[in-house]
């Protein structure tokens, strides 16, 4: 509750997360907003937008509802934002604790491991993983968290070597505490807030990353994405600009709103990190 | 130049110069006397068109080798005279005789004679062609009687018919000086073509263009009309119009422009958009089916698919209006062969819900009665665009298909090889005859893992006798007659299910005369093309 409070002090966490609440909202609500299949065909195709009222922002070159495919398109961006930017940083997480903490020859392995992971661009790894395994939201999720996990890694495994040499993980070895233990209950909380700020840009990062392979057509061709829409809205930017800048827009703010809570975040958990 | 140098004046000075560095060969490009400028949109590894008879090769070298004879509107049999003059085939069907044109010579110099005719025959079409292997699989010799004259010797009645449908795509004719004794594949001239068109290919510059020059030694009189050809390779689809509103290029062939912006491109002066000139190069857009699947295998679902699926949203709304609607297996644009009294399915979504219901597949309580697996082709927008609609029509008859996308190869692979769909959308395209093109869709005993061919386990006893009969009938009237039979039986049991047939779009600079005068216009040898000042 502090933190929130922390976070809501400062310009840019009230704003990110206003934003983020109302996409969320959105997200939640996008059956109520718009019942029905956001893909089916409803209207006439390509209405322009702001001239029908069923229509509020027009239909695409199939006569396909744009204001639906943006509210159903605020739940796969999300969704698939947050799931990647949470296996990313469990496995992050875990890879991190364990080098850090182990140390040795486990250390210098994980961090060769991650090393390789960090050359590869990521957006390539994703690209690649998803053309071979084929397109689904649990393979888009995955294939982005492959690419994000090694930041987080590094991220804790410096922060755990820190942490490990403090005198209060020294005590509990002292006193005979489980090493398991001790990782989890008294190095892990200690090393998360910067990896927490971290997240935020993940999230961000792992948004763009959906988009970009909706766009290339590696997205789930089943269920309806920013990115897809946009990537269809190309071929007719010319007359119908449109279809793209809607998406567009929308993926725009999404982007800003988690940079800023990021933003927040971080000078939110500054003032907390130093404390025990 | 340091930074602090750097002022105002200086920059917009060296931005002057850069505009006018990369203004000025364009310019240039534009200026020239009888140049064509073409967006080229892919650079094929082989050239050689007596090889690799597709179209992306075509496109190029066609005006630089030349087939015994091209596709026409009006000219006899459909074609018009190259390399041969006349054609004639025996009573039997075992033999055809060509007579060849005189003082034909190569872009070396050496004469053109018979002997190339028999040597790209026997050594290239026969056995390395894509197409010339099934037109030419019992071509057993080529007499050479004279320097003008090649007498093609069948082992078994091959249908003139047939040979005269394909001559454009499959009788380019190579030199024989250059290929003989040497290993073909890797020979240099499949790249720096030699042949006897109009046009020699001068320049190549990978990436960038391929420069065509007039050959002065033609054979047609005052012909080429233009002085050079230059393909610029624009790979992206959206660059070709605008570079040909900025007068960078004068001919966009092939649908580089794409469909939805030629209602824009059309009222832009100076510029036309011809649809003419694709006749003989007809795409299909077919709903291929998994008979394996047991729902599909049952004739009542196919036939509820069939009227689910509105083919005039599919023409009206996904070409744009630039497709026809099929009935059958062969397209409109194949006169000689087209039977328009076959069984028709027209858009009825309550029928198609009634037929579903009476072949036992009741909705369920979400209102779906079964799940398919559908894959559209990635070649195209418009069949991507289809798949999208055809999920749509599905589940308005309540049958939930879950689309995959794939890029080529792995689309390829899973349908013609893994089998793994239920539907598939593919442009599989009409060559002129039958017996080379679309029968290939039906036809049971197919190998997996030939691309573009029966692999949805179909198997129809009747239709197998009807196309192998029809590939060995020499006389043209019957032979027309079982493929009407064919179309018949297609259209009745469904195969696969035909949805609409497409040519593509020329968009060129008014100044270019002389465009699709052709059926098979962008792949043939432009010697009549000219350029108004």
């Amino acid at each position: 509750m502090r933190l929130l409070r922390d976070l809501v002090r400062t310009p840019e966490g009230a704003i990110g997360l206003g934003i983020l609440t109302a996409l969320v909202l959105v997200a939640l609500f996008a059956p109520v907003l718009s019942a029905g299949d956001p893909l089916r065909i409803a209207g006439r195709a390509l209405l322009p937008p702001f001239t029908d009222p069923a229509f509020p922002l027009g239909t695409d070159r199939l006569g396909r509802d744009v204001l639906a495919g943006i509210l159903h398109g605020t739940r796969t961006s999300l969704s698939v934002g947050l799931a990647a930017a949470l296996a990313a940083i469990a496995i992050g997480l875990c890879v991190g604790l364990t080098a850090g903490f182990a140390g040795g020859l486990v250390d210098e392995g994980l961090m060769r491991v991650v090393d390789a992971f960090q050359i590869v661009p990521s957006f390539l790894l994703a690209l690649a993983f998803v053309s071979v395994i084929g397109a689904s939201v649990p393979v888009v999720v995955l294939a982005i968290a492959l690419g994000a996990w090694a930041d987080p890694a590094r991220l804790t495994r410096a922060q755990v070597l820190s942490i490990r040499e403090r005198d209060y993980v020294a005590s509990a070895r002292v006193i005979g505490m489980h090493p398991a233990e001790i990782a989890f209950r008294e190095i892990l909380p200690n090393a998360l807030p910067p990896v927490l700020a971290l997240s935020a840009i993940i999230v961000a990062a792992a948004i763009l990353t959906e988009a970009a392979l909706s766009f290339l057509g590696l997205g789930d061709p089943n269920v309806v994405t920013w990115g897809s829409m946009i990537a269809e809205g190309r071929n007719i930017l010319r007359s119908s600009p449109s279809l793209s800048i809607f998406p567009g827009i929308a993926l725009v703010v999404t982007v800003v709103g988690v940079y800023l809570f990021s933003e927040g975040l971080t000078k939110a958990l500054g003032g907390r990190r130093l404390e025990p | 130049m340091t930074i602090a140098t750097l002022s105002r004046r200086t920059l917009l000075q060296a931005g002057g110069a850069l505009l006018a560095s990369t203004a000025l060969p364009t310019a240039t490009l534009a200026q020239a006397g009888s140049r064509l400028i073409v967006a080229a949109d892919s650079e094929p590894k082989n050239l050689n068109p007596a090889i690799v008879a597709s179209n992306g090769v075509f496109f190029i070298a066609s005006k630089v080798v030349e087939p015994l004879a091209e596709a026409s509107f009006d000219g006899k049999d459909g074609l018009a005279p190259r390399l041969a003059t006349s054609w004639e085939g025996s009573a039997d069907g075992k033999s055809v005789t060509f007579k060849l044109r005189e003082g034909v010579k190569w872009h070396d110099g050496k004469p053109f004679t018979s002997a190339d005719v028999a040597y790209s025959a026997l050594s290239i079409w026969k056995p390395l062609q894509n197409l010339g292997r099934l037109v030419f699989a019992n071509l057993e010799a080529v007499e050479t009687p004279d320097a003008t004259t090649a007498v093609f010797k069948f082992s078994k009645p091959t249908p003139l018919q047939l040979i005269r449908n394909a001559l454009p795509v499959v009788s380019s004719v190579v030199p024989k000086h250059l290929y003989e004794g040497t290993d073909i594949a890797t020979n240099p001239a499949n790249v720096k073509l030699v042949g006897t068109g109009p046009f020699k290919l001068t320049e190549y510059k990978p990436g960038e263009y391929y420069r065509l020059t007039k050959n002065a030694d033609y054979w047609g009189k005052g012909e080429p009309k233009l002085d050079e050809i230059i393909f610029r390779v624009l790979p992206d689809r959206a660059g070709a119009g605008a570079a040909l509103e900025a007068e960078e290029i004068q001919l966009a062939a092939f649908s580089a422009v794409p469909l939805t912006d030629l209602a824009r491109i059309s009222k832009v002066p100076g510029l036309k958009v011809i649809s003419k000139g694709y006749e003989a190069l007809t795409y299909q857009l077919v709903v291929e089916i998994n008979h394996r699947r047991k729902e599909l295998a049952d004739l009542k679902v196919r036939q509820a698919i069939a009227h689910a699926i509105d083919k005039n949203f599919v023409v009206d709304t996904i070409f744009l209006g630039y497709a026809a609607a099929s009935t059958g297996p062969v397209p409109k644009n194949a006169p000689e062969f087209y039977d328009a009294s076959v069984p028709t399915y027209a858009f009825d979504t309550a029928k198609a819900n009634a037929l579903l219901d009476e072949a036992g597949y009741k909705k369920g309580a979400n209102g779906t009665r079964f799940s398919l697996k559908l894959r559209p082709a990635p070649y195209f927008n418009e069949t991507k665009q289809f798949g999208d609609y055809l999920r749509q029509a599905l589940a308005a008859v309540g049958i939930d298909a879950q689309l995959i996308n794939a890029d080529s190869a792995a689309h390829q692979k899973a349908v013609y090889t893994d089998h793994d769909f239920d539907l598939a959308i593919g442009p599989p395209v009409f060559r002129g005859d039958p017996a080379i093109s679309t029968t290939i869709l039906v036809r049971s005993g197919i190998p997996a893992g030939v691309p573009f061919s029966n692999q949805g386990g179909y198997e129809n006893k009747e239709l197998d006798g009807i196309i192998a009969k029809a590939a060995e009938t020499v006389d043209t009237a019957t032979r027309t007659e079982l493929y009407k039979q064919f179309q018949k039986i297609v259209a009745t049991d469904l195969p696969l299910i035909n949805v609409a047939e497409w040519g593509f779009i020329t968009v060129a600079r008014d100044t270019v005369q002389n465009v699709s005068n052709n059926p098979r216009w962008a792949v043939s040898n432009w010697s009549d093309t000219a350029l108004k000042s």
